[in-house]
């Protein structure tokens, strides 16, 4: 028996064998996320009907389209959704493509990212996958099942999209080209998670490493479609522009999908690859010696919330700073564009300068993404304490008022310098791209970031809140509150909702500055309810029991 | 508190649905090495972490040193050290670092030259590689560097949860020299286990946990007063007549060559008659020995069918996380 396993025929079935159980896991897999997945496509196909017959009930007129298609069209508007084909002879169903398709596309992407990482390096991670492979399993089977779970999901929300689409009465063509589109970023940003979690050893650092080259497309593609309509070509050098070059209902190109599916195809041999080489669990970086000893600095309750925490804001940080540098140097562009927009596209940026106005628009949204850097560091102090570290830091003679006044300390401190550099670093391109008043210019934007401080400190606040007295909930509250602000910046305005949904953002309060003189009520509560949240979320922290996984 | 190190009496605690403690009683004294037995999900772990202040009980009195650990976890926390059963640890921080964290948060003289000089000698018989990142670590290495951690540093009470799971054999033999070491200083131990030779190789006393209640509570040579000798005696013919004798149970013969060996088990207030007994029947070998701990914990946990509460599964509780 054991003499003919080791005949060379035997080994010739050898590439099949590595996929050996991929149809049982396959299944296991849908099963475990029958919830999750579903929930996903759903949203994803929600999104597009809900778009669909929204534009047309929005926009009653011809007049108003064209109206509302310029603020498509102008270099904010592209900024913030896209090139905008078609814009000058807008259609409802330009409009859908050219406003709202990236949103599906930015949801498919996550989904794959998350749903790719979930069912491999997590799993790795947690040591699942070690039990998985003791049985009969090939070594690609979890990552084929789970690539495999991935454009299946991918498919199934293309084709709610396409079913969203038509029943607005889109073009039959132009309708598929946008669902085909939005799977070929589903399955790029796959392979993109395939290979990250080849690359990293946490599910953490995996999904932030797919998440960063999500990010990084999407900066390049407002870069790129900043510049002129319908994109320059930075554009081309983003995943989601290749989509968004498609041109749907306006050009209807097929061929920039080839771009999507070649680097996608090339980052899953890439994924195989590694996947062959590498041992169970480990990542390809081998691990370094370091320290017998620890520094003074370390053994401090402040050394160890910097030591958790500083990975975390220091790559945040840096993105943040240089998009802040990034949009800063588009600001003479904007004066010299100011002449020619519509009234709707002023109501978003608040006042006669539009410079003024980007900017102000930049500095809020950019402050959304520092309160998103805070969110993320409460979900690490949660992480410490379910992992047991906090459990152990507290077994010593720590007290958990002192534990989490420390890592809240760190995290402010992280954040308003984030703030203050991100300030200084968009102040001083707009001052060297400026013709007029530049160091005034300079002073305004600077202090525009600053001024969004209150409002950092209010999210941070009520997730610290969260994490005191409702532990589970400090990443659905903490996410859901920066996914509506950003929601609502970009959008409240232009889609016309009620009044009273704007008071759920937390964005929404203070004075646009420096379009609007800094109105010091706002800044006051908003600091307070800060304030309150964390003194809130001590308490609870010291009442309430230290949870473990 | 008649100066217990940790008393503890009629404790509650519930999660959810899951009665994770119903009543438990324990006691510690000063220098004693006390063993906390029970099978995975008796509710250990919990009465750990209530000791320790991170959870809070739900009725019942904890008291450790005269105080109460709720309440005063900080100043407690200086006087005792803890070693979890499941440690992670911080994975880009080495081995090295991690213990001396610890030590430094303990103490201001962490870095005095008779601490130095324990945690290299800890480092030293665990055979730790302090250079490397946690990460690499394996379950045993992680747990070394908490028992490392633990047992430099200078306290009175040390809180061992299944110390030594993923540790080898040669390791263990270390951690039991080291415990009756520091027990020789002074400090009491509260060591909660599922290995019955660890506790029964270390402990002066012994409390079983079951189901989040304390069935038994002693020494060692109490609780096995309490059970019964098992004695094996080779005779010419078999003695089944024993069975008859009062205090007698679970007789059962072995064929050996041309004589017969009996095996009974006896309670150990009818020893005497036993004896008696057997003296004029010729007996050619006799051993007897004292109830090992696992004879002890089955019949706690009902597996010999004599159960106090018939129908329950053994070693079958409910896991509590």
């Amino acid at each position: 028996m054991s003499a003919e396993l080791q005949t060379p025929q035997k080994y010739r079935g050898l590439s099949a064998k590595r996929l050996t159980g991929t149809h049982a896991l396959l299944r296991a897999l849908i099963r475990l996320d029958r919830l999750r997945l579903p929930l996903w496509v759903l949203g994803i196909g929600a999104m597009s009907f809900y778009v669909a017959n929204a534009v047309q009930a929005i926009v009653s007129d011809e007049r108003e389209l064209v109206q509302m298609a310029s603020i498509f069209a102008d270099p904010v508007g592209r900024l913030m959704t896209g090139p905008a084909f078609g814009m000058d002879e807008p259609t409802f169903a330009r409009f859908y493509a050219a406003g709202y398709v990236l949103f599906i596309y930015l949801l498919t992407a996550l989904m794959s990212i998350f749903t790719v990482v979930r069912h491999t390096r997590a799993e790795e991670q947690a040591g699942r996958a070690e039990l998985l492979r003791a049985n009969v399993l090939g070594r690609h089977a979890s990552l084929t099942a789970a690539l495999l779970l991935v454009m299946l999901a991918n498919l199934l929300a293309a084709g709610l999209v396409l079913a969203g689409a038509l029943s607005g009465g889109f073009p039959l063509p132009g309708s598929i080209l946008v669902a085909g589109s939005g799977a070929a970023v589903g399955f790029f940003f796959a392979a993109a998670a395939a290979v990250a979690a080849q690359l990293t050893e946490s599910s953490r650092s995996a999904s932030a490493l797919a998440g960063g080259i999500l990010g990084a497309s999407y900066l390049i593609r407002m870069v790129g479609d900043l510049g002129a309509p319908g994109g320059t070509a930075l554009s081309w050098f983003s995943p989601l522009g290749w989509s968004q070059q498609t041109a749907p209902y306006v050009e209807d190109q097929w061929w920039p999908l080839i771009l999507p599916l070649l680097f996608g195809g090339m980052g899953l041999v890439l994924a195989f690859a590694l996947n062959s080489r590498r041992d169970l669990g480990a990542g390809l970086l081998p691990p370094r010696a370091g320290s017998a000893r620890a520094p003074a600095w370390l053994s401090t309750a402040l050394g160890i919330s910097a030591h958790t925490l500083l990975g975390m804001l220091r790559g945040w940080g840096a993105a943040l700073i240089l998009s802040g540098a990034l949009f800063g140097s588009y600001a003479q562009t904007m004066v010299e564009t100011a002449a020619d927009l519509p009234e709707q596209f002023r109501r978003v940026f608040t006042g006669e300068s539009v410079m003024l106005g980007f900017l102000a628009y930049i500095s809020i949204f950019l402050a959304i993404l520092v309160a998103a850097a805070g969110v993320s560091g409460v979900r690490l102090l949660r992480g410490e304490e379910l992992s047991g570290r906090a459990e152990l830091m507290l077994s010593a003679p720590l007290s958990r008022t002192r534990w989490l006044c420390a890592h809240v300390l760190v995290l402010l401190t992280g954040l308003s310098l984030i703030l203050i550099l991100l300030g200084l670093a968009t102040a001083t391109a707009a001052a060297m791209v400026l013709e007029e008043e530049s160091g005034a210019r300079f002073r305004d934007v600077a202090l525009a970031s600053l001024h969004q401080a209150p409002a950092v400190l209010a999210v941070l606040g009520i997730v610290v809140a969260a994490f005191g007295w409702a532990p589970r909930l400090v990443g659905v509250l903490g996410w859901s509150l920066i996914g509506y602000a950003a929601f609502m910046t970009n959008f409240g305005r232009l889609l016309e909702l009620p009044e009273i949904l704007h008071r759920f953002n937390i964005f929404g309060y203070l004075a646009q500055y420096p379009v609007e003189p800094v109105e010091w009520a706002p800044v006051v509560l908003l600091s307070g309810l800060g304030v309150l949240g964390i003194i809130l979320g001590l308490t609870g922290w010291r009442h309430r029991q230290i949870n473990r996984n | 508190m008649n100066g217990m190190t940790v008393q503890i009496a009629g404790l509650r605690k519930t999660f959810g649905q899951v009665q994770a403690l119903d009543g438990l009683d324990l006691s510690v004294a000063p220098g004693e090495v006390h063993g906390f037995l029970g099978p995975n999900g008796a509710g250990k772990s919990t009465a750990l972490r209530i000791i320790l202040g991170l959870l809070r009980p739900d009725s019942g009195t904890v008291r450790v040193f005269g105080a109460d650990p709720w309440r005063d976890a900080v100043a407690l926390h200086r006087r005792l050290a803890y070693v979890p059963g499941d440690v992670e640890l911080w994975p880009r921080l080495t081995g090295g670092e991690v213990i001396d964290l610890f030590l430094n948060l303990r103490s201001r003289e962490a870095g005095s030259s008779k601490n130095r000089l324990r945690r290299d000698e800890l480092i030293d018989r665990f055979e730790l590689d302090p250079h490397k990142k946690t990460r690499t670590y394996s379950k045993g290495n992680r747990q070394k560097v908490a028992l490392i951690a633990a047992l430099a540093a200078d306290v009175d009470l040390l809180l061992l949860d299944e110390p030594t799971s993923g540790l080898d054999p040669l390791m263990e033999v270390v951690f039991q020299q080291i415990i009756a070491e520091t027990t020789t200083e002074g400090r009491s131990v509260l060591l909660s286990s599922h290995i019955l030779a660890q506790v029964e190789a270390l402990s002066d006393r012994i409390s079983i946990i079951r189901a989040g209640r304390t069935v038994e509570s002693g020494s060692l040579e109490e609780l096995r007063h309490m059970t019964r000798t098992t004695i094996e005696v080779e005779t010419q013919r078999p003695l089944t007549e024993l069975a008859q004798l009062p205090g007698v149970h679970d007789l059962h013969l072995k064929p050996s060559g041309g004589c017969a060996r009996t095996v009974i088990e006896v309670d150990a207030d009818h020893l005497d008659e036993v004896m008696l007994h057997l003296a004029p029947l010729g007996v050619r070998s006799l051993t007897a020995h004292p109830p090992t701990l696992e004879q002890l914990l089955i019949r706690y946990y009902g597996a010999s069918g004599e159960s106090e509460e018939p129908g329950e599964e053994p070693l079958g509780e409910p896991s509590e996380r």
